[in-house]
């Protein structure tokens, strides 16, 4: 019940009731649940509390607010991207392939003792696309194109450019030391 | 160290407050108000330009959304992070590491795994096992929860429950391998 007030609350309960209500809540239910989103605000709106809604916790600003860019109207209509053969469910897919592909060229090497300078090399190559990918979308997460458009591209660029250095830094070590699987061996048990 | 609670919260059709009153108060009151009031209101003509910089404006005082600290720490969610962080400090090592070793001779560094072990070797026990560690709790976390991550993209496991059941998997087998590792 504390949740239908406390907004905190009820945001962090909302994932795990959504399911339940769907499948078992009859509709007389759920409308009245929707009817408690009116009240909140009809409370809010009486008690002049517009400064600080509904929260109950402090309000807290870790970041400024980030410039605002208004594009056209709300009557807009949403733009329909161009359809990508290599957006969406291939690049999904390979992103998989990769983070699968990294397991048995994990274990491998440690469970046979040997070493294989290829298949080295290609533990090397996977961890540096794996760590890409993973880059890229932190910089798609946290630097949304619309607010920080030169931000992001120089983000993308600088990610890039970082990249290429880290694989010319693999193959020189590939190439003049014993690889990683044997280096890690090494400080290891050093 | 915080408990995983799984929300509980119920909702009965019973319970629940009847909107009906409270949203027809505001309405009430503006039907009783005195019909006297001045409509001499002054307006001020903006051009396009200045409107759009007046919404920018208007739009940085609005209230920002509360942060995560207004969620309820619970395994799903801080289990997601963890492997974003875990993730990000193993690739920040990775690539701080190759890209030192390829501007390495430029500035004269060694950082070739004979001098590296060598240094390693020298440190005290304690620091040893601390670096290890700190080395193999991301690793063992990030593998164990790629393979979870992996799971769910076959399809399997999406239930609330198969998510806390394999969440405990996780943090039980990053344990163990921790400090498997760490001790090695």
């Amino acid at each position: 019940m504390a949740s239908l007030f406390r907004s905190s609350l009820r945001t962090a309960t909302a994932t795990a009731i959504a399911p339940r209500l769907s499948r078992s809540i009859t509709a007389t239910t759920s409308a009245a649940v929707k009817c408690t989103g009116m009240k909140n605000l009809g409370i809010s709106r009486q008690a002049g509390m517009a400064k600080k809604g509904f929260h109950i916790s402090a309000s807290r600003k870790i970041l400024p607010a980030g410039p605002q860019v208004i594009q056209g109207t709300v009557n807009d209509a949403a733009e329909i991207p161009d359809p990508n053969a290599t957006h969406g469910s291939y690049h999904w897919s390979f992103e998989r392939l990769i983070s699968v592909a990294l397991i048995p060229l994990t274990v491998a090497p440690f469970a046979a003792g040997s070493i294989n300078p290829v298949t080295d090399a290609i533990l090397g190559a996977t961890i540096v696309i794996h760590s890409h990918i993973g880059f890229e979308s932190m910089v798609i997460d946290y630097i949304p194109h619309r607010k920080y458009p030169t931000l992001r591209k120089g983000a993308m660029w600088a990610l890039k450019g970082a990249t290429l250095l880290v694989l010319v830094g693999l193959y020189e070590f590939e190439t003049n030391d014993v690889g990683i699987t044997e280096a890690v061996k090494r400080v290891w048990r050093a | 160290m915080f408990m995983f609670t799984r929300s509980s919260a119920r909702f009965t059709a019973l319970t629940l407050p009847k909107p009906f009153f409270i949203a027809r108060v505001p309405l009430m009151a503006a039907q009783f108000r005195p019909i006297t009031t001045s409509t001499s209101t002054s307006t001020q003509n903006v051009s396009p330009d200045n409107a759009y910089s007046i919404l920018v404006a208007q739009r940085k005082q609005r209230p920002i959304s509360p942060h995560l600290s207004i969620y309820r720490p619970q395994l799903t969610w801080c289990g997601s992070a963890a492997n974003r962080i875990t993730g990000s400090l193993l690739s920040v090592g990775a690539y701080s590491f190759f890209a030192a070793y390829a501007v390495a001779p430029a500035f004269g560094w060694h950082l070739d795994s004979t001098t590296i072990a060598a240094a390693f070797s020298g440190l005290p026990a304690a620091a040893k096992f601390g670096i290890k560690f700190a080395v193999a709790l991301p690793f063992s976390y990030h593998s164990w929860n790629g393979i979870r991550h992996l799971l769910w993209d076959t399809g399997r496991a999406l239930d609330i429950k198969d998510v806390y059941r394999t969440g405990y998997v996780v943090l039980g087998l990053t344990t163990v391998s921790t400090i498997y590792l760490a001790t090695l």
